[in-house]
């Protein structure tokens, strides 16, 4: 087996300098980026409501203009 | 169909063993390397790593740089970009996910 290389300090402190570094910034992201998704969801869900409450109120006259074909067709 | 079930419990100890046994010489071989390689650096090397980036500096501003080999300078390009994928990993480890912020 080849015998195991000795390591230059200098590589091996910009290693785990860079490791930590790397995980403060991972951490740190998250926190920032996490009320920003959840105020995007909050958003997302109020205009979806306002959507669905608008097609069903164009269901609703859609299905009244057709009731009244309908009856045209039924008159004697 | 219960008794294929059966069958397949019956094997997971075998299995398990000849796991361990497949990993055992190879985790024995990635130990003996990393124990020397990987290690973090002891408080005593600081200084010396502090002294190493000065050496660079100094190669800087008196254009030793400049005299750097074509091998030597790739060698150091994979060296750098070992070190940045460590920064990506710590990043990985941060936000707690593989690919992605699961927010």
């Amino acid at each position: 087996m080849v015998p195991p290389v000795a390591v230059s300090p200098l590589i091996k402190t910009a290693r785990y300098s860079a490791l930590i570094a790397g995980i403060i910034y991972g951490k740190r992201r998250y926190d920032q980026l996490k009320p920003i998704a959840a105020e995007e969801r909050r958003v997302e869900e109020e205009e979806k409501k306002v959507r669905e409450e608008q097609e069903r109120i164009a269901k609703a006259i859609a299905e009244a203009s057709e009731e009244s074909i309908l009856n045209l067709m039924k008159m004697p | 169909m219960a008794q294929a079930v059966q069958k397949l419990v019956a094997k997971v100890p075998t299995l398990i063993g000849a796991a361990a046994s497949y990993s055992k010489p190879r985790l024995a071989t990635f130990w003996h390397y990393a124990k020397v390689e990987l290690v973090p650096p002891s408080p005593a090397e600081i200084p010396q790593a502090i002294a190493g980036v000065k050496k660079i500096l100094s190669g800087v501003n008196s254009g030793r740089l400049g005299q750097t080999t074509v091998k030597e300078a790739f060698r150091n390009g994979l060296v750098c970009t070992e070190v940045l994928m460590w920064f990506y990993i710590g990043e990985c480890i941060g936000k707690r996910g593989i690919v992605g912020y699961d927010v």
